[in-house]
This record gives structure tokens, sequence and C-alpha cells, in this order.
């Protein structure tokens, strides 16, 4: 069995929106990614990435958001993460330096702005 | 002014109106507007008080100003004379819980007693309106929740008006007759032609008296192309103490009627034989020594007439019967009365036949001079009643043993929750049911719980019962969402030969967060006994599994409030014939808010509140859980060395970690590192077979110690993937250990919980 996850997609002006709720874990992290990268249109500029409903993260996620970001740069597209100041996913974010690779926004707004 | 007559007129035309099924708000909107013209009153309000008696509500008016129309007032009725500095106003009470209807006036300087009674009778004549719309709207709204039950309860089942004629059939019947018509169905129609008149008959003779109605009919039967023997069963239905048609039920009753009528056509036999045949005769002397034996009984036993004089009783009599039989007849003998036996009498070839045998003592004037008997075979009768109930025995036996064993003994020990199941069988001879409760513990650590009912009795539902239990088990174990499972099962049981229908409610508990989600299948619904009362689980209602395909199973969640427990059960404990269900889902939900204590006990006084003394009509089977708190200080697991695991030990760590008062971060951060060190013993697990890891945790002292170990060694880090994983460990544990030996990787890990750390 795998680790529950789930991505709802929308559309909004130049980004995509996606809110990534559930678990991502190794079982699941590769079809997390190719969700990701299945979901940019060549003329979208940027992936909002909302993980405020996400529950957890481990370090094959981790992972599977510095690939999306590089594999995003090279076709000239953002990755962006949404993630509200008191998340209990903040210090891990900041631990592995995640923001290096995907400015994080606290709001949806602020991301899309 | 207006006159008194053009008052009674107007009033005379809104009573027509009412009466003639005019829409009560249309009827409301016409009353004000006349009362305006007939008192020439600026504004006329009808007001309707809310259900708290705090306001009243405008629910229809003439000449009001913008927004009052739908609005909420005070109740107090100057408020809109106010409004309009009005010279006078009037009002009346509409019905005696309705409201109000009043007018105002700018013009005139009052309103005369004429005008006082004219209000008086639109307020009367707007009363008896608005309650037969009220008692109009409960009708419809019971009759749209029975249709909604009918159609998810197996059974055959129809309702019809007070004229009745049927105006629904629910999905139950169509299948079993292959009819399409959810309305207009008779007898004549469905009932077999030589059962037709006396259905009609016994239907016409309830009907007029409005008495119970009970037939039993043969009915057509669309899967088998004949008619199978119903026992149908309607029940007058009232409505505000008026009579508004039945409804009733069909129950299939083929087995049980067959039965029955071969055994009453072997017993016609008999009579017939006994009637016309020529008998076995004899005749005795004063001693009791045979005397006479006629052609008939020579024919019988083969043997010769010479050889049947005297003292010949015993011959040819089976040795088991021959003791009892003398016996009786010499008691008879010394007392020259009359005597009757049965036992088995040695046949001319060569078998033992059962006869009925019977001497009467003969007077010739005052003197006994022996007797004269007739004995027949009634070997049919008595070898088909012998075979009938052995064979209502073994069945009875054998889907007792079957359905025992089917159910689980014990219910397995599952941590972190109490259980308790009961099982009830029906009180019916053979008529073993196919009722089941499971419980089973799914690898993503919910606890998924199941009640069913397969329809039928017998072996059968029995045996498809246990298929059922085992799909499920297997279903469950895999699909996480109930509903899925569900479908999955429908799609199971409808790609088979035989048919099966079954209720079910299926439902995986979250033992952690106390969130449930269910699927009831045709089922009743959940009840959850919470600290503060007893509800149902309403939602998640769909058909039952085995009723059509393709088929949409839904699926709803609740979450349990903390000290609740969780009440299965199935339709048995809360099915009777003279009580709507939904009165017994009330006295369920009763009876359960009262039960105290451990599982078991609330178990037996919901039996004993529900039930009562009387055995149970259907099978029951009850099914308790209660998520416990944690107490562990411990937990020690071994793990399959998959990425599916995870999950599975994050659910584990989730219950533990609450338990230690840890804040959400804390939660979060240990279990990301257990979880990275599992997935570390993971990727490197290698070696065929079942590979495993073990991680213990303990906590102590404000402080955890987790200890991962698994049997292959850490090779060098690849790629920044690794790294990252290690030194997340590093960076959220106070303290790590990684200690490498042959037998495997260990990793040790301390934090301390509840405080301040040091970055």
């Amino acid at each position: 069995m795998t680790a529950p996850a789930e991505i709802v997609l929308d559309r909004r002006d130049d980004s995509v929106v996606a809110r990534l709720s559930g678990e991502v874990d190794m079982s699941n992290a590769s079809y997390v990614r190719d969700q990701l990268l299945a979901s940019m249109p060549n003329e979208a500029i940027a992936l909002v990435l909302d993980i405020s409903g996400t529950r957890y993260l481990d370090s094959a996620a981790i992972e599977v958001l510095f690939e999306v970001s590089r594999r995003l740069g090279r076709r000239r597209q953002e990755l962006r993460l949404v993630m509200p100041g008191d998340s209990p996913l903040r210090r891990v974010i900041e631990l592995t330096e995640v923001h290096t690779a995907a400015p994080v926004y606290g709001s949806l707004e602020d991301a899309i702005g | 002014m207006r006159d008194r007559a053009s008052q009674q007129a107007a009033l005379a035309g809104l009573g027509r109106q009412a009466l003639s099924g005019t829409a009560f708000e249309t009827l409301l909107k016409e009353a004000a507007a006349v009362a305006a013209r007939e008192l020439e009153a600026n504004q006329v309000a009808v007001l309707e008080r809310t259900r708290d008696g705090q306001g009243m509500l405008a629910r229809a008016g003439y000449g009001l100003p913008d927004g009052v129309l739908g609005g909420v007032l005070p109740p107090d009725p100057s408020r809109l004379a106010r409004d309009l500095s009005a010279a006078s106003s009037i009002a009346a009470e509409v019905g005696p819980r309705f409201g109000v209807i009043e007018a105002h006036s700018g013009e005139r300087d009052h309103f005369t007693l004429a005008d006082a009674e004219f209000l008086e009778g639109v307020a009367a004549v707007l009363g008896a309106a608005g309650e037969r719309a009220g008692h109009e709207d409960l009708v419809r709204d019971s009759e749209a929740q029975f249709r909604e039950l009918a159609d998810t309860t197996p059974a055959l089942m129809w309702m019809t008006d007070a004229e009745g004629d049927v105006t629904f059939v629910n999905q139950g019947w169509l299948r079993f007759t292959g009819g399409t018509e959810t309305a207009g169905v008779t007898f004549a129609a469905s009932a077999h032609p030589d059962d037709r008149e006396a259905t009609i008959r016994l239907w016409t003779e309830a009907m007029s008296r409005r008495e119970e109605f009970r037939c039993e009919y043969r009915l057509r039967h669309a899967a088998s192309g004949g008619y199978r023997w119903v026992l149908e069963l309607g029940t007058p239905r009232y409505s505000g103490g008026e009579f508004v048609g039945y409804v009733g039920t069909a129950t299939d009753i083929h087995e049980r009627r067959t039965m029955e009528e071969a055994l009453r056509a072997s017993e016609t036999i008999w009579r017939e034989l006994a009637d016309t045949a020529p008998a076995m005769m004899w005749t005795t002397d004063t001693d009791g020594l045979i005397t006479f034996v006629n052609q008939g009984w020579l024919r019988f036993t083969g043997t010769t007439f010479q050889e049947e004089m005297g003292e010949s009783w015993a011959l040819g009599v089976h040795p088991e019967d021959a003791e009892p039989m003398l016996t009786s007849w010499e008691e008879a003998l010394a007392d020259c009365i009359e005597w009757e036996g049965e036992y088995r009498l040695k046949h001319h070839t060569g078998e033992y036949r059962w006869i009925h045998d019977r001497g009467v003592p003969r007077i010739v004037g005052d003197r006994f001079v022996g007797y004269v008997g007739t004995a027949i075979d009634i070997h049919e009768r008595k070898t088909m009643e012998a075979r009938l109930l052995e064979v209502y025995q073994r069945e009875h036996r054998i889907a007792e043993t079957l359905q025992r064993s089917l159910l689980p003994e014990r219910l397995p020990p599952i941590e972190g929750v109490a259980l308790a199941a009961r099982y009830l069988p029906g009180a019916r001879g053979a008529a073993i049911g196919g009722d089941w409760y499971d419980v089973l513990e799914r690898p993503d650590g919910r606890v998924a719980l199941v009640v069913g009912d397969v329809a039928g009795h017998g072996l059968r539902a029995a045996a498809s019962m246990g298929q059922l239990r085992n799909a499920f088990r297997a279903y469950g174990m895999v699909e996480a969402s109930p509903a899925e499972v569900v479908a999955r099962i429908n799609r199971l049981v409808m790609s088979g030969v035989e048919q099966v229908m079954a209720t079910v409610l299926y439902l995986v508990l979250d033992r952690e967060s106390g969130e449930v989600a269910w699927s009831a299948a045709g089922h009743p619904p959940p009840l959850v006994i919470a600290p503060d009362g007893a509800r149902f689980l309403e939602g998640g209602r769909s058909v039952p599994i085995g009723a059509a395909d393709p088929a949409v199973f839904r699926e709803a969640t609740a979450i349990l409030p903390p000290g609740s427990s969780l009440l299965l059960y199935t339709d048995g404990l809360v099915e009777r014939r003279d009580t709507p269900l939904q009165d017994r889902l009330t006295e369920l939900a009763e009876a359960a808010a009262e039960a105290r204590g451990e599982l078991g006990e609330m178990c037996e006084h919901v039996l004993a509140a529900v039930l009562g003394q009387a055995d149970p009509g259907d099978d029951v089977a009850l099914l308790a859980v209660r998520p416990l708190p944690v107490v562990d200080t411990e937990i020690s697991l071994t793990l399959p060395a998959e990425p599916g695991s995870l999950a599975q030990l994050r659910r584990r760590l989730a219950r533990f970690l609450h338990a230690t008062g840890a804040t959400e971060l804390e939660q979060y951060e240990i279990t990301l590192t257990i979880c990275e060190a599992a997935g570390n013993a993971i990727e490197h697990a290698y070696g065929p077979g079942d590979a495993t890891y073990e991680v213990d945790v303990r906590f102590e002292g404000g402080e955890l110690t987790a200890v991962v170990r698994d049997s292959g060694s850490w090779r060098d880090k690849r790629g920044e993937h690794r790294g990252r994983g290690l030194s997340i460990i590093e960076e959220l544990m106070d303290d790590v250990a990684v200690e490498r030996a042959d037998g495997g990787t260990l990793v040790r890990m301390r934090r301390r919980v509840g405080e301040d750390r040091a970055a």
C-alpha cells in the first residue's frame, strides 16, 4: 500500500495552482512528481504548490521538490511553495534549504501576485 | 364603505378557493387582498408565529412596506400600524397555532363589529387550510421516507392509497416479478391464476374493515419463469388519525410451502386408503388370540392364514417395536378397551413397513367376545414425516455449524480498541439466518468493522455469508475507501452464478483521531453512543449488495467524540412487523444511551431493552467498538522492509506520540526522523524473501528514545537525497548514533519532549 496523497489542480492567470493534501513519502513520491510535472502546460510561467493542507513530507518528498524545481527551471518555469508560517513542516523545509530552489510564500495570493 | 353582503360574498369566495385545493401560499395572498378591499385597509398582513414563539413571520400581505414580506417581526401587532401612523387597526387569530391576520387603516377612524366578524371569518378559512396543508406535508414526508427505506431493503414491499390502488412497489418487488411499473400493480396481474380469486377476496375483505391483510399465494417469479409461494402482509397506515392506505411486504416461503404440500398430499392418500381400499383386518377371541386375518392382511405379510392364527401377535413385528406394542395391547385387553398403535410390520417383500393398527372390543349382547381390528399401511406418510424432520434437523444442524464456524469465535485482540459482539440465532426452526460480523486491522493502522445480513435463511444463506465475509476480509485489506470495498464486492457478487443479496454496513475507524468512514448498503445506520447521548450516523446509504450492477455506493465520514462507543447491528434487532422502523430505531438509541459499563454489558443491556423477553424473530448480530485512550510508554514493532510499511508506522507513532503530550510540531518531527531511519532500513534491506526491520520507541522521564534496526548494511550515500535524510535525523534529534555490525545497521535516537530545545 502507498501513502494517501491527492493533488487538486487549478489555473490562475499564468500560474497553475496545485493543492497537495495527504502524505508524501518514498512510497508515492515519484507518483506525486509525475503528476506535478504533467500538470504544467508550456505557456504557464509558474507552478504554485500549496502545501498548507499537506500532513506529511519526508526527505523523498523534499527531493521531489528539488527535482520539480530543476526541471521546470530548464523550461523557464518557476516552482513556488505556499506554506503558512505556523506549519509544522516549516522547520524541515528550512533545514533542507528548499527555499533556495523554490521561493516560499505565506499565502496563495502572495504566491500568485 | 363596503356592506355586510359584499363581505359575506367575499368570504364565501375565499372558502370555495380553500376547498378546491388552492395552494396555501396563493390562498394567503388572496386573503390579504380580499381583506384589504373589504375593510378598506391600507395594509393587511398575515403573520405566522415562528417556532420559538419569539417573532412573527410575514407570510403574505397587502400594501406592506418593502422588505417586510418574508421577514420576522417582533410579536407585537402594532408595529406595522406605527409605520403607517394608522388611525385604526384590527386583528384576528388564524388557526389555533398559526398566527394572526391584521389590518390597518390610515383613513378610517374605527372598524365596525361587522368588520371584526368578517376578519374572524377570513382567519377561520386560513386556519383550516393551514391545518390541511401541514397535514399533507406530513403525509408526503413520511411517504418519501418510506420509499427511500423500501428501496434499500431487500424485502418485497408495496404501498396503496386509501382506495386500495397500489401507488408504489419497491425495487425488490420489481426484481422478483420482473415488472417495470412501480404503481398500479394488482393481484390479478401478478398472482397465479388459481390463487387470484381467493387473494382478491381476502384483500377486499381486509380493505373494507381496514384490518391487517394476510395471505399466502403464488407470485410470478421472473428469474425462474414460474411462480413462487409468498406470504403477504399488509398493514393499514394512518396519518393524523386518517386512513391513508396500506403498506405491505411479501416474503418468499416457497420451500416451506412445497414441503408442507408434499406431506399433506401423502396424508390425503392415507385417508382415501382407509375409506375405500380393502383394509387389513383381524379378529381375536376373549383371550386375545388371533382367530381371523383377511386377504388384505395376508397379501401384505405374504404369510399363510394358519401361520397367523393364535399367539401370532409378535410375528413379523419389528424387534424394536414388539415390546411396547405388546405391552399396550395387553393393557387394553385386560380392561377390554379400544386399542391402537403404530408399528413396523414385515412386508412380503422383506422390508418393514409402518402400519397403523386399531382394535375395538366386540360385544354381543352384554358379552365381550373378542376384538375386531383393522390395520392400514402408513409407511409413506410415516417415512415422509421422518424424512422431513430429518431434512429440517440436518439442514438446521449444518447451517448452525457452518455459521458458528464462520463467525469469529473470539474477536481478535486489536490494540487500542475494546470490542464486543453478540449473535442471537432467530427462534424459527431450521431458519438459520445469514448474519455476520467481523473485525480486521488494516495495513494503514485503521480498524475495519463489518456487519452484514444475507437475504434468506438456511444453508445457502450461511454459505453465502461465509463467502461474503471472506470477500470483505480480502478487499478490506487492499481498499482504503469503504464505498470502493462495497462496490468491488457488489461487482464480485453480481458476476457470480448464484443470486445473493445482502445488506452490509462496512466502517473504518481511525483509532487516533476517532474519524470513521462508512458505507451502508441497504443496512440500518450505525449508532454512536457518546457521553452526552446516542445518535445515528446518517448518510453513506446505498442499495444492498447484489441488487444492481452498476450501482452507486456512497460513503460518509464523521468524527467520534472522545469516550464514544459505536454500535453496529443487523436489522433483526430493530425490525418488527407491528412497529414502524423509525420507532424501533428510536427505542434502540434510547436503550443504548442508558447503557453503562464495559462493552459486553452494554451489548447485553441493549439486547434486553430492545428485544425484551421474547426470542428474536430473526437473527441478530451486534458488534460494539470503543477506541481506548493510550497508556503505553513503549512500542515495539517488526515491519516488512517495503515502502508501504511507512504509512503503518506513522499511524502507530501518531497514536503513541499523541499520548505523550508532544506538540503537533514535535509529533511531526519525531515521526519524520523515525520514518527517515526506517526509510534507510527499507532502502538497504537485502536478501531474498521477507526482509523486515524493527522499531522500538520508548518514552520515559520526558525523553523519547527510538531505535531502528535492520538486517542490511548502509552503503555510501547516493546523491543529495540520502544525505538529506540523515541530516534531517541529525538536526531534529538531540542525539543520534549509527552502529554498523555484521548483522545489520542500528540507529539510536534521543529527543526531549515538551520543552524548548537548543537549535
